[in-house]
């Protein structure tokens, strides 16, 4: 149960961070912890089902979920890419506008018509 | 544009966070059938003792061919979008303090390229380039596989880029190679997809008598894919001033 509110602990700084900074950098760095947290949900849940390794040598009563974590590798990579293509628009919008405010790259935009 | 209040800040969160707190706090108990199939029958259908790799390479390999083409996809948009930063920037260039790649003269006067930097990734970089091999390479039979070990193989890249100190001539050489592995990498994963549809009617079967050889197969081209892959996209990163 720690582990879970330790969690929504770590969502719910991401979730403000994505709503609330200006920052598209630190946007960038909230969706990566968002990311985390969600994985890290769904390994605590398959883990809930024993704690041995999921290999065929080991004995299946006690293994954890291998689903979850063939599902999270999944998640881990999309995240990686999605990270780099934000992290490369962010800073071309950076060293066009000088900025990482999304305030002031909004009024010179509409600055340029 | 509204500036919010950190009382509404906080409060709209947490509206929000309500909303995720049954998924985060539940204690409906997980079901255990499809870890009681997969420990039965994953090492026997697929040949992989490591049931993740079982599933990501046997069961659900059509899923992983659509993920190499997400990073494919992913890795082109950044390449284009950091090159067009490139050209952008080239006529009013201005020293970059980030930029590791110096030349030997300008090395001594700049705080990030130590010695110690050097030494260290230098003899480091061959290490976790073997680990990472031999991590792609038992992804059927220990913990890791063909995305873990292509990340460690990619950092092993990484590091040989920061450390060699020759880089401006043979970045371009260096960067060439790692666009050549990338794509000849994901040509023998389509390769390895397809040609077991002449042999045995179906894409993505095991074609071979023993079924460790197809795993390893497509674990190497992975591993290779993603090792290329990130290293690209994260030297790509690194120098700005070297087009």
């Amino acid at each position: 149960m720690t582990s879970r509110l330790l969690l929504l602990i770590l969502f719910f700084i991401s979730l403000h961070a994505l709503i609330f900074n200006p920052s598209l950098m630190k946007k960038i760095f909230a969706l990566n912890i968002l990311n985390s947290a969600i994985v890290l949900l769904f390994i605590t849940q398959g883990a809930s089902l024993g704690s041995r390794a999921p290999f065929t040598t080991e004995s299946p009563d006690q293994m954890v979920d291998p689903v979850v974590q063939a599902l999270m590798l999944t998640a881990i990579v999309i995240g990686v890419c999605v990270t780099s293509f934000s992290l490369a628009l962010v800073v071309h919008l950076h060293s066009r506008y000088g900025s990482f405010d999304y305030r002031h790259i909004r009024k010179e935009l509409a600055n340029d018509g | 544009m509204r500036k919010w209040s950190v009382p509404a800040q906080i409060a709209i969160s947490f509206v929000l966070l309500l909303l995720f707190l049954p998924l985060f706090l539940s204690q409906e108990s997980w079901p255990t059938t499809a870890r009681d199939i997969l420990a039965e029958d994953a090492g026997t259908q697929t040949g992989a003792e490591n049931i993740v790799s079982a599933i990501y390479l046997g069961y659900r390999a059509f899923d992983t061919l659509g993920e190499t083409i997400v990073l494919l996809i992913a890795l082109s948009g950044t390449m284009s979008v950091v090159s067009l930063l490139k050209r952008n920037s080239e006529d009013e260039r201005t020293p970059v303090s980030l930029d590791f790649s110096l030349e030997e003269e300008k090395r001594a006067h700049h705080r990030l390229r130590t010695h110690l930097l050097e030494v260290v990734t230098g003899k480091i970089g061959p290490i976790i380039l073997l680990f990472g091999f031999y991590v792609v390479m038992n992804g059927h039979l220990s913990p890791g596989g063909g995305f873990q070990g292509g990340a460690i193989i990619a950092s092993g890249i990484i590091f040989f880029v920061l450390g060699n100190p020759h880089r401006r001539e043979e970045s371009e050489i260096q960067r060439t190679t790692l666009h050549l592995i990338e794509s000849s990498a994901f040509l023998l994963f389509l390769l390895a997809a397809l040609v077991p549809l002449f042999i045995t009617g179906e894409v993505l079967a095991n074609p071979f008598e023993s079924k460790e050889v197809y795993i390893i197969a497509l674990n190497t081209f992975i591993g290779l894919k993603v090792g290329a892959g990130i290293s690209l996209m994260c030297i790509s990163m690194i120098e700005r001033r070297n087009v």
